[in-house]
C-alpha cells in the first residue's frame, strides 16, 4: 500500500480516534491539547442525567398534594400558585436534593473504593465505614452532650474505621478479602456501639433516631445537606482528575508507575475522597451502603465495563436514591419505608448472587 | 485412645474447665450492680440474710446465670458443629445469618399477634432452621466452600437482608417494635425462668444427637470419600447437623435474642487446647461456652454500673477482635 502511494509519506500523520471515541483537539495558551471521549459513556451520562431530571420531577410531584410535571416546573421557577410553590420549594425540594446528593456521594465513594481495592465488594458499607460513621453520629445525637455537629462526628468515625481496617488488614493493604473481613469486624463493633447508645436513652429519642440508623432521608438536618452539597462538587472535580490514574491502576500497578503517576499520592487522595464522601453522606441519610455497591455496578454495566465510570456512578447512585425514596414513600403509604431498607432488600439478593454464583471469574 | 501421648488428655482439660466454670458461676452470683455486697450475697447463698438479698440472688442472679449457662452451651456447641460441617473456621451462627433468620421469624410472629412472653421457641427454631439450611446449601456451592471468607461475606449479606426485612415488619407495628428493641440486642437479663425450662428439653435432645454424630463427623473431617469408606453417610450427617444447629441456635435465640460471635470465639479457644479433633473440640466447647457467656454477662453488669451494657454488645466487642486476629494469621487454620 505504501509503495504505490509515495505522496502519503510526506503528509503529517492524521490523528484518527479509535473506534467508539470522539477526539477533541484545540489550542490553549499556546499548547495543543487532545481529549479522547468514549462515545458510549458520553451518551450514557446524558441519558442518566435526563432520567434523573424526569424522576426528580415525578418525586417532587408525588405526595399528599399531587402535582403534574408541568406544575412542578412552574412552581420551581416561581410561576405556580403560592400553595404549589410552598409544597415544591419549601417542603419537597430539599428532600429530593438530599437524595440526589447522598446517592451521588455514596456511589462515587463506592466506585473509588472498589477501584482502589480492585474488588467490587470493597464498598464503604461492607467494610464497616458506614457503621462507624453512624455510631459516631448517633453518639453526638443521643448519647454525649457534645456540641460537635453530627457530620463532623460521622467524618471522624469514617476516618477511624478506615484507618483501623488498614491497620488490621496487615501487609495486604486494600488487596484481598482480609481487608474486607477486618472491615466486617469493625462494622460489627460499631453496630454494637450504636445499639448500646440507643438502648441507653429514652424510648422517644431512640424512636426518633431509628429511621436514621437504618438509612432514611427523613431525619436529615439542613446543615448536613448543605455541607454535603459544598463537598460533592469539588470532590467530583478532583475525582475526574484521578480517572486516568485509576484506569491504569485497574490494569497493573507496574504500568501505572512506569507511566509517571505518583502511586502513593493517587491511592491516598482516592481513599481520602472516598472516606470523606461517605462520612458526609452518612451524616445526611444514615448508612445506605447498598447504593455504593449498586450505583457503580449499574454505571459499569451501561458502559460495558469500559474504564472507571466515576461520573456515571454518581449519576446512577443519585437516580437509585431518589427512586428508592420515592418507592418507599408510596409503597406502604401512609407508613414511610426508610430508603435504607428499600436498597437493602433490593441490593442484598444481588450481592448474594455475586458471591454465590459459580466461580467463573473473580469478583 | 492409642495416641494419647500426642493429643492432649481430655480429662484434665475438662476438669480444669469445670473448675473455671464453677468460679465464673460463683462470680456471677456474688457480683452485681445492686447494693448487695459479695459478702451478703455469699451469706444469702447459704440461706441467711435479708429478704432483699435472697430475692436478688435467687430471683434475679440465679436464673440469669442459669440461662447464661444454657445459652453458652448451645451457642458454643453450635459454633463448633457449624465449623466442622462447613469446614470453615469462620463459620458462626451469628455471622452466617442463622441468628438473623431466627430473629426475623420472631419478629414475624410478633407482628402477627404473638407477645414476646408467650412466644414459643418453635418460631425461633423454625427461623434458625431455614437460615441454617440456606447457609449450608450456600457453603456447598461451587467455589464457595473452599473460601472461608466469601462465605462470611455471604452470611453478612444475608444478615443485613434479614435485618432490613425485620425492620420493615416492625414498621407496621409500634408495639412490637418497642418489645423487640431490647430483645434484638441480645441479653440474658430479666428473662423468664419458665422459658429456660421450655427450651431445656430441646437443648438436651440436640446434645444427645451431637453425641450420636460426633464420631461420624470426625470421619467426615478426613474427607468425603474416607467417610464413605468408613461406612458413614455424609449426606445424613449433614442433615442431622443442620437440625442440631437449628435446635441449639433457635433455643438460644428464643431465650436470649441473637448473640453474635460466641460461636466463633468458643471453638477457636477450644481448638487451641484440643487440636483439630472435632470430638474433643465439641465437648470442650460445651464447657468454654458457658464460661465465656457468664463472664461476659458479669462484665456487662459491672462495666457500666449502675446501668447495664447489653450482652450482645459485650460479645461483639469480645468476638470481633478474635475474628480480626484469625484473618490476620498468615495461614488460616483449615478444617
Amino acid at each position: 500500500m505504501g509503495m504505490s502511494e509515495p505522496s502519503m509519506v510526506a503528509e503529517p500523520p492524521k490523528l484518527v480516534p479509535p473506534k467508539g471515541f470522539y477526539l477533541l483537539r484545540g489550542h490553549w495558551a499556546g499548547r495543543a491539547w487532545q481529549l479522547l471521549i468514549f462515545k458510549r459513556s458520553l451518551w450514557v451520562n446524558v441519558a442518566l442525567t435526563l432520567g434523573l431530571l424526569v424522576l426528580s420531577t415525578l418525586a417532587l410531584g408525588a405526595g399528599q398534594v399531587k402535582l403534574t410535571p408541568l406544575e412542578v416546573w412552574q412552581a420551581l421557577w416561581g410561576m405556580g400558585t403560592p400553595v404549589q410553590e410552598l409544597v415544591v420549594r419549601e417542603l419537597r425540594l430539599q428532600r429530593v436534593l438530599a437524595g440526589i446528593l447522598t446517592g451521588a456521594a455514596f456511589a462515587l465513594s463506592g466506585c473509588l473504593m472498589q477501584t482502589l481495592a480492585n474488588n467490587r465488594l470493597a464498598t464503604p458499607g461492607i467494610i464497616g465505614i458506614d457503621n462507624a460513621a453512624t455510631a459516631f453520629a448517633v453518639a453526638s445525637v443521643v448519647g454525649l452532650t457534645t456540641s460537635i455537629a453530627p457530620p463532623g462526628m460521622a467524618l471522624v468515625g469514617a476516618a477511624l474505621a478506615t484507618f483501623l481496617a488498614f491497620l488490621l488488614a496487615g501487609q495486604t493493604g486494600t488487596q484481598g478479602y482480609r481487608f474486607i473481613v477486618a472491615g466486617i469486624g469493625i462494622g460489627a463493633i460499631a453496630g454494637a456501639l450504636t445499639q448500646l447508645l440507643l438502648s441507653q436513652v429514652e424510648i422517644d429519642t431512640a424512636n426518633a433516631a431509628f429511621p436514621w440508623t437504618v438509612g432514611s432521608l427523613n431525619a436529615r438536618s439542613p446543615g448536613a445537606v448543605w455541607g454535603l452539597g459544598l463537598v460533592i462538587v469539588p470532590s467530583l472535580i478532583v475525582a475526574l482528575g484521578l480517572v486516568r490514574g485509576l484506569q491504569l491502576l485497574r490494569i497493573s500497578t507496574t504500568i501505572t508507575v512506569s507511566l509517571g503517576i505518583a502511586l502513593k499520592r493517587l491511592r491516598l487522595v482516592t481513599l481520602a475522597l472516598s472516606v470523606m464522601l461517605t462520612g458526609f453522606a452518612v451524616a445526611v441519610a444514615g448508612p445506605v451502603g447498598m447504593v455504593a455497591l449498586l450505583g457503580p455496578e449499574l454505571a459499569r454495566l451501561l458502559n460495558r465495563h469500559h474504564g472507571v465510570p466515576l461520573f456515571g456512578a454518581a449519576l446512577s447512585g443519585a437516580l437509585m436514591m431518589v427512586a428508592a425514596d420515592w418507592v418507599g414513600r408510596w409503597m406502604l403509604a401512609p407508613i414511610e419505608v426508610p430508603v435504607g431498607i428499600i436498597t437493602a432488600v433490593v441490593g442484598s439478593p444481588y450481592l448474594l448472587w455475586l458471591l454465590l454464583r459459580p466461580a467463573t471469574s473473580g469478583p | 485412645m492409642s495416641n494419647q501421648h500426642t493429643t492432649p488428655r481430655m480429662l484434665p482439660l475438662l476438669v480444669s474447665g469445670s473448675l473455671i466454670l464453677a468460679v465464673t458461676v460463683l462470680a456471677s452470683l456474688l457480683l452485681g450492680a445492686g447494693e448487695i455486697s459479695p459478702a451478703r450475697a455469699w451469706a444469702a447463698l447459704w440461706g441467711y440474710g435479708s429478704d432483699e438479698a435472697l430475692f436478688v440472688l435467687y430471683e434475679l442472679r440465679g436464673p440469669r446465670t442459669l440461662i447464661g449457662a444454657l445459652v453458652g452451651v448451645a451457642l458454643g456447641c453450635a459454633g463448633a458443629l457449624m465449623q466442622a460441617v462447613s469446614r470453615n473456621p469462620l463459620a458462626e451462627p451469628g455471622l452466617l445469618g442463622v441468628s438473623a433468620g431466627s430473629s426475623f421469624a420472631v419478629a414475624l410472629a410478633l407482628v402477627l399477634g404473638a407477645s414476646i412472653s408467650t412466644l414459643t421457641v418453635f418460631v425461633a427454631q423454625a427461623g434458625a432452621l431455614v437460615g441454617c439450611a440456606l447457609v449450608m446449601t450456600a457453603a456447598r456451592l461451587n467455589g464457595l466452600g473452599h473460601n472461608p471468607v466469601r462465605l462470611i461475606l455471604a452470611g453478612a449479606t444475608l444478615t443485613s437482608l434479614l435485618m432490613a426485612l425485620t425492620s420493615l415488619l416492625l414498621m407496621f407495628d409500634q408495639r412490637s417494635a418497642d418489645e423487640i428493641r431490647f430483645w434484638v440486642i441480645g441479653s440474658v437479663a430479666g428473662r423468664d425462668m419458665s422459658q429456660a425450662i421450655q427450651v431445656l428439653p430441646f437443648i438436651g435432645v440436640a446434645l444427645g444427637l451431637l453425641a450420636f454424630i460426633a464420631r461420624p463427623l470426625a470421619a467426615l473431617a478426613l474427607g468425603e470419600s474416607v467417610a464413605r469408606g468408613l461406612g458413614e453417610k455424609p449426606a445424613r450427617i449433614r442433615l442431622i447437623s443442620v437440625l442440631v444447629v437449628a435446635l441449639l441456635v433457635g433455643s438460644a435465640t428464643a431465650i436470649a435474642g441473637p448473640i453474635a460471635f460466641l460461636g466463633l470465639v468458643v471453638p477457636y479457644i477450644a481448638r487451641h487446647f484440643t487440636g483439630p479433633d472435632i470430638r474433643r473440640t465439641l465437648w470442650l466447647s460445651a464447657v468454654i461456652g458457658p464460661i465465656l457467656l457468664i463472664a461476659a454477662d458479669t462484665c456487662s453488669r459491672l462495666l457500666a454500673a449502675p446501668a447495664e451494657m447489653p450482652l450482645g454488645v459485650m460479645t461483639a466487642l469480645l468476638g470481633a477482635p478474635v475474628l480480626i486476629v484469625m484473618i490476620r494469621a498468615r495461614r488460616m487454620p483449615l478444617l
